[in-house]
């Protein structure tokens, strides 16, 4: 049972994303603003933070893989970009202690990075046509303040929910 | 350089690009029909969405409810004023709706580009990462739903069905930018203006409608329905109200800015539309027989 707390975790906040999408009114954070949940990821950060690279990767990966066919129907935007950015995560968190405080600004980091990079993406194959500085009025800023919200909140559930059930994933 | 062959990450870092360039490459590409893996986890995904999404959406209904009771009164004194000219209007309608339907009987044309059918669908779920707007909703194959039906709400067109799958199917909005999201659309004066609904402004929010003749005389608050043509969507669905009119581009047409009828942003029910009259093939199209159209 407790091996399956964990997906279940990931699959619950893969749907609140969307939901919460779908319920956020348009004008909640000033007229043009974007604000993209980026919750699932966050907390594949805080996995690979708190629990260990293998286990960040594969989870970011698998999701990242649900991700694109459910929603964006383009296989491999998020494919490489979940495992990608929590690889680097994972190398910063190398030098670095494991602490909330410091989980906290590195998580907002990687969340700054996949929106730099789905933008990137999203520009090349012409999906978007926003030039970088409206990106970043117009998305970047929001998103991060949405996240950062978001992880203030949970941060402190999530370690202790990882340092329980993440553990025994560690022994493997 | 055989150290930098040795490289175990680099090496994966490339192979893996290599596999995201083919992987984008092959989803990207004109695809009729999403293969069978993809259409299997977006159907479990989306039964699951669904069991969470509906009671959701009976609690944001109630809280809607809860603020529309706030200024019931001062809407209530509107609407009545509005009320009466319903009345006339739907007598009006009706009167016209007869005319129409004889005067075609005596034609002996049953079918206009206008006749659909309708399938009323429930929004599930919506892509969290606001680049490619796109609904998921709740009827798919098995409830006759095909790709590219226009899909409206109350209020006017959103899109139209980008994939179908058994039991769900994706709906591309149209303030996602596509290059082959081309609807043609008319603008309603003393005589029709044609153009197409060709992308969508972010900082805006209004859709642009490009290709409109350079002489046409287009005026704000006209409105745009879809046209009809181009043999996929039905025409006379309401897309919105002109906003502004610029030359485009090259300044050979002009471009109409268009504020769209429908919200986007709050979308709970919506309606897939079937067009009942038949497409063109396109060998009809092609020899010779264009005046049958």
């Amino acid at each position: 049972m407790k091996k399956f707390l964990l997906p279940l975790l990931f699959a619950f906040l893969f749907i609140a994303e969307s939901l919460f999408v779908q319920f956020l009114p348009a004008d909640f954070f000033g007229q043009n603003r974007i604000l993209a949940p980026r919750f699932l990821f966050s907390s594949l950060l805080l996995l690979t933070i708190f629990v260990g690279r293998k286990q960040g990767i594969i989870y970011a990966a698998v999701f990242g893989l649900i991700f694109d066919i459910v929603y964006i129907e383009i296989i491999g935007i998020y494919f490489f970009l979940f495992p990608f950015v929590a690889y680097l995560i994972s190398k910063i968190m190398h030098v670095l202690q494991a602490n909330m405080i410091v989980a906290f600004f590195v998580s907002m980091i990687g969340v700054a990075l996949l929106e730099i990079g789905v933008y990137e993406m999203d520009y090349l194959i012409h999906v978007t046509s926003l030039d970088f500085l409206d990106f970043l009025n117009l998305r970047l800023y929001s998103t991060l303040i949405l996240n950062a919200a978001f992880l203030l909140i949970f941060i402190y559930p999530l370690k202790r929910f990882f340092e329980k059930y993440g553990g025994g994933l560690k022994g493997e | 350089m055989p150290q930098f062959f040795l490289n175990k990450r680099l090496i994966i870092l490339l192979v893996s690009i290599i596999v995201l360039v083919a992987l984008i490459g092959f989803s990207l590409r004109e695809r009729s029909k999403l293969s069978w893996p993809e259409q299997f986890v977006k159907d479990t995904a989306g039964w699951v969405e669904s069991l969470v999404s509906k009671p959701a959406n009976y609690i944001a209904g109630f809280f809607e409810n809860l603020q529309d009771l706030q200024n019931t009164y001062q809407e209530n004194k509107e609407l009545k004023s509005r009320v009466d000219k319903i009345a006339n209007l739907e007598a009006e309608v009706q009167a016209l709706k007869k005319d129409n339907s004889e005067l075609r009987d005596i034609l002996g044309e049953k079918k206009t580009l206008r006749d659909y059918e309708t399938q009323p669908a429930t929004v599930i779920g919506r892509n969290p990462d606001r680049w490619h707007e796109m609904i998921i909703i709740d009827k798919g194959n098995l409830k006759g739903i095909k790709k590219n039906m226009a899909v409206i709400t109350a209020n006017g067109l959103i899109g139209k069905v980008k994939s179908v799958n058994q039991f769900s199917s994706t709906v591309q909005l149209l303030s996602a930018l596509d290059p082959k999201n081309r609807i043609s659309a008319v603008i309603q004066g003393k005589s029709n203006v044609y153009g197409f609904v060709q992308g969508f402004d972010d900082k805006e929010k209004v859709l642009l409608i490009k290709s409109i003749p350079s002489g046409a005389k287009i005026e704000k608050g006209q409105k745009v329905t879809t046209s009809g043509l181009g043999g996929v969507f039905p025409g006379g669905l309401m897309i919105g109200k002109v906003v502004d009119v610029k030359t485009d581009q090259y300044g050979l047409n002009q471009m109409a800015l268009v504020k769209p009828g429908a919200d986007f942003y709050d979308i709970q029910n919506v309606i897939v539309i079937k067009r009942t009259m038949t497409q063109p093939a396109k060998s009809d199209m092609s020899n010779g027989k264009e005046e049958e159209l």
